[in-house]
């Protein structure tokens, strides 16, 4: 066990883990953060999607050793934001959440594409949702959902 | 259960290997999927184990003369962006996995974790990448073909850690990749092929061609691509048949639950073909 | 910053999208799931099973156990209960005794509450075994290799069904065509894995899970421990994604926990891993069907003869009822005459098989499209050209000897996809410059409801709609909302009817102890049945809706009139309403790596009346795209009875990357009997997909494909034929 100590949605967490625990579950049974969903628990799915650093990793294959001193944001950090609340509400009008199993890492990878690309086309939004797995929703209306995701940060001015 | 280490810095990590052999876990992309175990329950190791990830000494990318120097803990992301990597090295970057594994795995690990199907490996191959491994003690130098010896076996002694991947600079005339992945995106390779060729004044000057994942390691054949130099157009054809059915002896892939090894055959001589169409449109 | 929800659909057509009722919660992560759930006291629960596929079972060596870890077996099943789930019949045992069946049969659950010390112990279980002779596919069933499984020929059914004259036919000299369609195994891959908790509590033993089917599980559950059904609470858990996985297969699980939580007395819960889920839950059945068909002189069908068998693995389950709807369903959407099949499921060893989205049709479906596609290769005809000349009409006759009585419009639809897909044109085009490029063509229906009379005779749903004095209503059904948007369209359907908004009717978790029995959350028939139910309560409720206080309102089913059923002899309407789709997918194919890129996917579908456009939609497209997963990508394979693809590193399903956008257009053809004219569409649109994609590559190829999944690694094969 060892002293861990990481940015978690904007505060400083301490925790005691094993370096070679997952990161997912200290998110999900230590932290409370079951926004982050394990669906693989083999890095295939992205229901476990976190930013690191600002960059879109599987919780589930990170282990606490590689986060000491890093700045995780889950979807609870992110959904009470104009950015997140923007994306969930996309998702939500879109039709794109059905089981919604998925939807959480969905909008993380949503959120990881726009924040470097805010105006996506078709292509590079399937591109970006590639490692998120969903079983119901046939994409369609998830890639419908980042596009207008897009359309209305622009108009609000998120990415500004 | 394993200990494990979180070295702060470089030197810190290359004496926790010396003195106790803990393995090093880079992006943790194939350990952490390897090791897995119950959610809730701690990965299995079977060795100590270090997380390497967070020493800044090890990343990073730049040109040092006639090579490009990927040091060792650059994440495949990283690699896929940057403007001074080889084009070729890129794209098979970027069909690896997805976006966010691309944010962890390095290609270190991927040439450590020396798996035939490695992508980014069948194209270091191709460009003649060398390794550099060091220890607290020693730094040495080989080509990607003697560190990797077998499916998952590599030349890497117990105090040592892979610091940088050194590629040397290539311009060819021409090249070619192709990844047959078990599907679309997110996919492990069923196979792959790189090929470059350089042609100078109508004649074959340099001709590469690495296989991926139709033996236990990548396949690369120093003696048939030197047969190919100075070529023209003609001899080429002519030396076409042959060749390939030199090529196709040293094609032997095996049935996993990805592919078979008859489809595994017969695909990567459908790509040779349509190399050696590259060649010939090169050389005309 | 939400926007609220838009009531329009209460002025204009009820098909006007809403924002789903479930949407936000769930994309912003507050919805609760099995896994998430906080328990006190919670004790975690590992299932222990067979490595073998069929075996005696010698011993079962448990090591010596910390205090607070348990082993569970059949030894812990209280005095007066059976080792056996109740499901449809009573034969899949809670725990192995004696003997094995297949790889991965529970042998017992070792509970406790730190899961690296179960990991620990679970390796120091000693299980010994003599290995008997597995029988693992379904010609080593028939061939009872190794002694039977099951009965004395491991047949768990077999029927027969008889249209017109057959066997004048086949005596006759016509020219007979033959063939032989497979299919595989399929993985529901719901991206939730299987999931629940048990708990005691108030003299009840209370089940949270992700679950189809509250109700089956209490029922099954309930003998194990000799107690009565009311006994047993089973209370649905927001659940992530089923698709019939979660049908039957969650009582597997179910049963032992009962008895781990009847021993133990605290929480106890079981939630898979990805490859405990892959491996070890069941499948698609498996089918191959053969089929004689005789062609008269002027390229006719005169008669077919068709022999239907599923491989249904270690136990029945529902394989007899997914046998008939493969039956049912195997002149898809035709109306030939002189018909003749059989239909058998086959005990083996491999996994059970059980309910997946289609239920057997699209077994059925798939080997007819793919044989009537080999027959117009032929006869030298185009598919769709060859097909349509024996469409069912309104009136026509079923392969059950029934009408069908609702106006059929596949001719319109046919229309409407030639003219989306371009199918004629393009296939023109490419067959004149020889390109591996062509567009594929099916057609398909799906039944809605039960069986025949099995809503009404084993079903019996009653649903109940109560308003409180807030004038807010409350719809009390069992059937869950599992992804489907069930939840969303039964709102939707009382709020229309009492002309109120949608934020005022609300629809829980179904809980047992709660709600009536309005039936399985399967069969597509959750709005057309129990929805309709919904309508007519609303409607009742309607009347009473000035009166003081509370008020409420139940209905109970009522079969429509004009259904004839005989179920011993399956003759009559099979179903009373149909939804009908096609469904063309235009390929290309890779000249040198068979790869197989798909350029446009167009469906047609008539599913009565949309509740929800947006949500219908929805269900196309991942219907769709689930479907050309089983048609391309999901080779799963058995290697000595284990499932050889058993990550999702293997175990290969749809990216965003693999297919494009799905072009989903529907007709309208109100159904008198559902809920504002609404049929039953989330198991139809998964029927067609694969036939259409392998139609494709057929004819890209100009080779017949016989099987599925078509991988490039079978169209290299075909390609070399
Ligand atoms: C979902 C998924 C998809 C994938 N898709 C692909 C794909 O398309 N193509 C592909 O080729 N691979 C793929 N992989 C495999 C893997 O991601 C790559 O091999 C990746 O490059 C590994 O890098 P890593 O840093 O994560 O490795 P790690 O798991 O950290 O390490 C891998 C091996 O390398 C050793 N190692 C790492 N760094 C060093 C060092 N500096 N010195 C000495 N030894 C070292 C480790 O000890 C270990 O043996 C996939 C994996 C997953 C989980
Ligand atoms: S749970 Fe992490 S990728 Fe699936
Ligand atoms: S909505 Fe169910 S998996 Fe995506």
């Amino acid at each position: 066990m060892q002293h861990i100590t990481f940015i978690l949605n904007g505060e400083k967490q301490v925790v005691n883990a094993d370096p070679s625990s997952r990161l997912l579950d200290i998110l999900r049974d230590t932290l409370g953060m079951t926004a982050v969903k394990e669906g693989c628990g083999e890095g295939e799915c992205g229901a476990c999607s976190v930013l690191k650093d600002g960059k879109l990793v599987n919780s589930c294959i990170v282990p606490m050793g590689s986060v000491q001193g890093a700045e995780i944001t889950t979807l609870e950090g992110l959904r009470d934001t104009a950015e997140g609340e923007n994306i969930i509400s996309a998702y939500s009008d879109s039709g794109a959440v059905q089981c919604g199993f998925c939807t959480p890492g969905m909008v993380m990878a949503a959120a990881a594409l726009l924040r470097e690309n805010p105006e996506p086309d078709e292509q590079e939004i399937r591109e970006a949702l590639s490692g998120n797995l969903c079983r119901c929703t046939g994409y369609n209306l998830l890639v419908k959902g980042v596009t207008l995701a897009s359309e209305r940060g622009k108009e609000k001015g998120i990415w500004q | 259960m394993a200990v494990s280490y979180v070295p702060a810095t470089f030197e810190e990590a290359v004496r926790i290997r010396r003195e106790t052999g803990a393995v090093p876990v880079a992006g943790g992309t194939d350990l952490m999927v390897r090791y897995r175990s119950p959610a809730g329950t701690l990965p299995d190791f079977p060795w100590p184990v270090m997380f390497i990830s967070g020493l800044k000494e090890m990343k990073g990318l730049f040109l040092e003369g006639v090579e490009l120097v990927i040091k060792a803990g650059t994440e495949l992301a990283v690699i896929e962006h940057s403007e001074i990597v080889h084009p070729v090295l890129r794209e098979a970057v970027r069909q690896m996995a997805a976006p966010a594994l691309r944010n962890l795995g390095t290609l270190s690990g991927n040439i450590c974790n020396a798996s035939p199907a490695g992508d980014a490996v069948c194209v270091l191959y191709a460009l003649g990448a060398e390794v550099e491994l060091t220890s607290s003690s020693r730094m040495r130098r080989m080509p990607i073909e003697h560190f990797i010896t077998g499916p998952g076996r590599t030349v890497l002694k117990g105090d040592e850690l892979m610091t940088a991947v050194r590629i040397p600079l290539h311009s060819e005339s021409a090249s070619f990749y192709r990844k047959v992945g078990t599907r679309k995106a997110n996919a492990l390779s069923k196979l792959s092929c790189t090929g470059f060729i350089t042609v100078t004044e109508n004649r074959i000057a340099d001709m590469r061609l690495a296989l991926g994942a139709v033996g236990p390691v990548v396949v690369r054949s120093a003696e048939l691509e030197s047969q190919c130099i100075g070529m023209d157009l003609n001899h080429f054809r002519n030396y076409k048949p042959d060749l390939r059915k030199q090529f196709a002896e040293r094609v032997k892939p095996i049935d996993d639950q990805r592919s078979t090894a008859e489809y595994r055959k017969e695909t990567t001589l459908n790509l040779i073909d349509e190399f050696f169409m590259l060649i010939e449109k090169e050389l005309s | 910053m939400h926007q609220p929800i838009n009531n329009d659909f209460l002025q204009k057509a009820i098909g006007t999208p809403v924002r789903r009722l479930d949407a936000l919660d769930k994309a912003s992560g507050r919805a609760i799931y099995i896994a998430d759930m906080k328990f006190d006291g919670l004790l975690y629960a590992r299932m222990i099973r067979s490595s073998r596929a069929r075996a005696r079972l010698l011993q079962v060596a448990v090591p010596d156990l910390p205090e607070g870890y348990y082993f569970i077996s059949s030894k812990d099943i209280p005095e007066g209960g059976e080792n056996r789930l109740y499901m449809i019949t009573k034969d899949w045992r809670v725990f192995a005794e004696d003997t094995v069946r297949y790889i991965g049969e529970t042998i017992g659950l070792l509970v406790g509450p730190d899961r690296n010390v179960l990991r620990d112990l679970e390796r120091e279980i000693d299980i010994s075994y003599e290995d008997l002779e597995p029988a693992f596919t379904i010609d080593e069933g028939l061939a009872v290799k190794g002694g039977p499984i099951h009965g004395e020929d491991n047949i768990f059914a077999e029927y027969h069904l008889k249209k017109g004259d057959p066997d004048s036919i086949f005596s006759g000299s016509y020219r007979i065509i033959e063939d032989e369609i497979l299919t595989g195994f399929q993985e529901h891959a719901y991206m939730e894995p299987q999931g629940m908790v048990g708990e005691y509590k108030n003299g009840k033993y209370v089940i949270t899970a992700s679950c189809q089917c509250p109700y089956y599980m209490r029922k099954a559950v309930a003998g194990i421990l000799a107690v009565d059904q009311e006994d047993i609470v089973v209370s649905q858990a927001i659940t992530g994604g089923a698709f019939g996985g979660k049908e039957h297969f969650p009582d597997v699980i179910a049963g032992p926990l009962v008895v781990a939580v009847h021993v133990i007395r605290k929480p106890v819960q079981i939630v898979f891993d990805r490859h405990e889920d892959i491996s070890f839950t069941a499948k698609r059945h498996p089918s191959r069907t053969r089929f004689r068909t005789a062609i008269d002189e002027n390229n006719r069908i005169v008669g077919m003869d068709i022999d239907i068998a599923i491989n249904g693995g270690g136990y029945q389950s529902c394989s007899h009822i997914v046998l008939q709807r493969a039956m049912f369903s195997v002149n898809s959407v035709y109306d030939l005459p002189n018909i003749r099949i059989r239909g058998r499921a086959v005990a083996t060893n491999t996994f059970p098989s059980d309910a997946f989205r289609g239920f057997g049709a699209p077994q059925g479906i798939f080997a007819c499209e793919m044989h009537m596609s080999h027959l117009a290769r032929a006869l030298g005809m185009d598919d769709a050209e060859f097909k349509q000349q024996y469409f069912v009409q309104t009136g026509g006759t079923t392969v059950t000897n029934g009408t069908i009585h609702e106006e059929v419009k596949l001719p319109e639809m046919l229309e409407k996809v030639l003219k989306a897909s371009g199918y004629t044109e393009k296939n023109r085009l490419y067959d004149r410059e020889g390109a591996a490029k062509a567009v594929g063509i099916s057609f398909y229906n799906h039944g809605g409801g039960f069986t025949g009379d099995g809503e009404k005779e084993i079903i019996k749903a009653r649903v109940r709609v109560s308003r409180d004095q807030n004038h807010k209503v409350t719809i009390y059904v069992s059937n869950v909302e599992m992804g489907q948007g069930f939840q969303t369209t039964a709102c939707k359907v009382a709020a229309k009817v009492l002309g109120i908004p949608l934020q005022d009717v609300f629809f829980q978790n179904p809980d047992t102890s709660v709600v009536p029995n309005s039936g399985p959350t399967v069969a597509s028939r959750s709005m057309m049945i129990v929805g309709k139910l919904v309508e007519r309560a609303a409607r009742q409720l309607k009347n009473t809706w000035n009166d003081q206080g509370a008020v409420e309102a139940e209905e109970d089913y009522v079969q429509p009139p004009g259904i004839e059923w005989n179920s011993t002899t399956f003759q009559g309407d099979a179903y009373p309403a149909f939804g009908w789709g096609i469904c063309a997918v235009e390929v290309a194919v890779d000249p040198a790596t068979a790869e197989v890129e798909t350029k446009g996917i167009w469906t047609v579908h008539d599913i009565g009346v949309p509740i929800d456009d947006l949500i219908v939609h929805g269900q196309v497209h991942g219907g769709v795209i689930q479907a050309l997963g089983y048609g391309s990508l999901e080779k799963l394979e058995v290697k000595n009875g284990a499932f050889l693809q058993n990550t999702f590193a293997d175990y290969i399903i749809p990216t965003t990357m693999d297919f494009p956008a799905v072009e989903s257009d529907l007709v309208e053809n109100p159904y008198e009997y559902g809920p504002f004219g609404a049929k039953g569409m989330g198991e139809l649109v998964f029927d067609g997909a694969a036939a259409a994609y392998a139609a494709a590559v057929q004819k890209a190829v100009d080779r017949n494909i016989c099987s599925i999944p078509v991988n490039p690694e079978l169209i290299m094969k075909l390609r070399q034929a």
